[in-house]
């Protein structure tokens, strides 16, 4: 069961609007941090991806384990979040 | 007799970029049921643009994710369905041809391929490696990262020019690798000239890329070639790859689709490719001028030839299903 969903994006990323569209056609909420808008915790989001790259979704489990999503890669978003 | 469940379609468009997307304003408002299958972002290529300055009607230009999010409301606003999944192959059945998706079959009387194109890879040592770590393909995803650093640009058409542009609002310096001579449009050289002039950016001419090198924190230079044959060391933090685009036909591989020898669709005047009621439009067409612009005017073209198509093919079952009664 997710708990709650934070998405690293940035304002001109089309990716991470396909992310955003995904998760809203089904009717799932989130939480996004737009790294224009904070830049301070683009290191969050390298650590916890590993990569230089948004979107980095980051799906919490009820049981507090995470599993992180870099890219639009429905493959692996639709599964962690169904 | 078993009963064939799988959802037919009057039009299925592969892709959902600017050519589908007009393509699908055009056909919906005609009333021809329309399905977009779409793999990655909803505008195509021209949705990871940051701004595009030439396509008619937006005398300030347009972000691209604007212009995207435009064409996908208009396209839907008349009743385009757009499902997020990859068409995997087309199997030619006749009145219906039968669509392989990565969510289920489904079939066409008609189908549109307008997948467009995606970046080249340069295919030397590190690029793999440092995939997302140090090397991209998309500056308007992955720019923002490289804040006050050193990147490497490599590439020297229209869509380098652009990206490295855009790339000088995060990076402090870009060394752009260009391995013959610059081929992008006089507009683009002229502004890039301000950059060449104030320092941020400097033109390497060629400059064959030969291997990107890095550590456990990611790039740390691009080694190239020089005109002399000699190594040449680029110190950055990054490196955007923007060396050409490659048709997305690899799906078309066992149809009778016909492609060029660089794998672009092959079409008539009325963008029918070779086998009938399957239609191509946009930057996957071989001859298409791979501007929005001109995607959108094929993608409308290409439905009202798609409407003519469903129109004879209904008279054709109805004279046929008259001459059997
Ligand atoms: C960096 C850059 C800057 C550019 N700037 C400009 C500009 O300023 N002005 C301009 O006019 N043009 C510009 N262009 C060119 C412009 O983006 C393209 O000409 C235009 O997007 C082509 O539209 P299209 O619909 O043919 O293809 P695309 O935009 O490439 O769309 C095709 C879509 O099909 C999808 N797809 C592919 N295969 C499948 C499959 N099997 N199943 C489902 N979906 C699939 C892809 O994911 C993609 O979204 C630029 C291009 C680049 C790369």
């Amino acid at each position: 069961m997710v708990k709650n969903i934070t998405i690293f994006t940035t304002n001109t990323c089309g990716y991470c609007q396909m992310v955003k569209t995904y998760l809203k056609a089904k009717g799932m909420g989130f939480d996004e941090v737009n790294l224009d808008h904070e830049p301070h915790r683009r290191s969050e989001a390298h650590r916890l991806s590993g990569a230089l790259t948004v979107p980095v979704t980051v799906v919490t489990k009820t049981d507090d384990s995470q599993e992180i999503i870099v890219g639009y890669n429905l493959a692996k978003l639709a599964p962690a979040v169904n | 007799m078993s009963k064939d469940d799988t959802p037919k379609h009057e039009l299925v468009i592969v892709g959902a970029g600017p050519a589908a997307l007009s393509a699908a304003i055009y056909t919906t408002r005609e009333d021809i049921e329309t399905v977009l299958y779409e793999r990655g972002v909803i505008g195509g290529l021209a949705a990871v643009t940051d701004i595009i300055d030439n396509y008619p009607g937006f005398s300030k230009g347009v972000t691209g994710l604007e212009l995207a999010d435009s064409l996908r409301n208009q396209a839907e606003r008349f009743g385009a369905k757009i499902e997020l999944g990859e068409v995997k192959s087309i199997i030619n059945g006749g009145e219906y041809k039968r669509l392989v998706t990565d969510s289920g079959d489904v079939l066409a009387r008609s189908v549109l391929i307008a997948t467009g194109s995606d970046y080249m890879r340069t295919g030397i040592p590190g690029e793999e490696k440092f995939y997302a770590r140090g090397v991209h393909f998309c500056a308007t995803c992955d720019g923002a990262f490289y804040r006050d650093k050193k990147l490497v640009v490599i590439g020297g058409g229209n869509s380098a020019i652009q990206e490295s542009i855009f790339l000088t609002r995060f990076a402090s310096h870009i060394d752009i690798l260009v391995r013959s001579k610059l081929k992008a449009s006089e507009v683009l050289i002229k502004e890039l000239q301000r950059f060449i002039d104030s320092g941020k950016i400097t033109l390497q001419i060629g400059i064959t890329p030969k291997e990107i090198v890095g550590d456990a924190n990611g790039v740390t230079k691009v080694v190239g070639v020089n005109k002399d044959s000699k190594d040449q060391d680029f110190i950055c933090d990054g490196v955007f790859v923007f060396i050409g685009l490659k048709p997305n036909t690899a799906f078309l591989a066992n149809t009778k689709v016909e492609l060029d020898a660089r794998g672009f669709v092959i079409t008539n005047q009325d963008f029918e490719t070779a086998v009938p009621g399957v239609f191509a439009a946009g930057d996957v067409r071989s001859g298409a001028t791979m501007q929005i612009a001109s995607a959108s005017g094929e993608g409308a073209t290409a439905a009202l030839r798609i409407r003519e198509y469903l129109e004879g093919r209904t008279r054709e079952v109805k004279n046929n299903l008259s001459a059997a009664a």
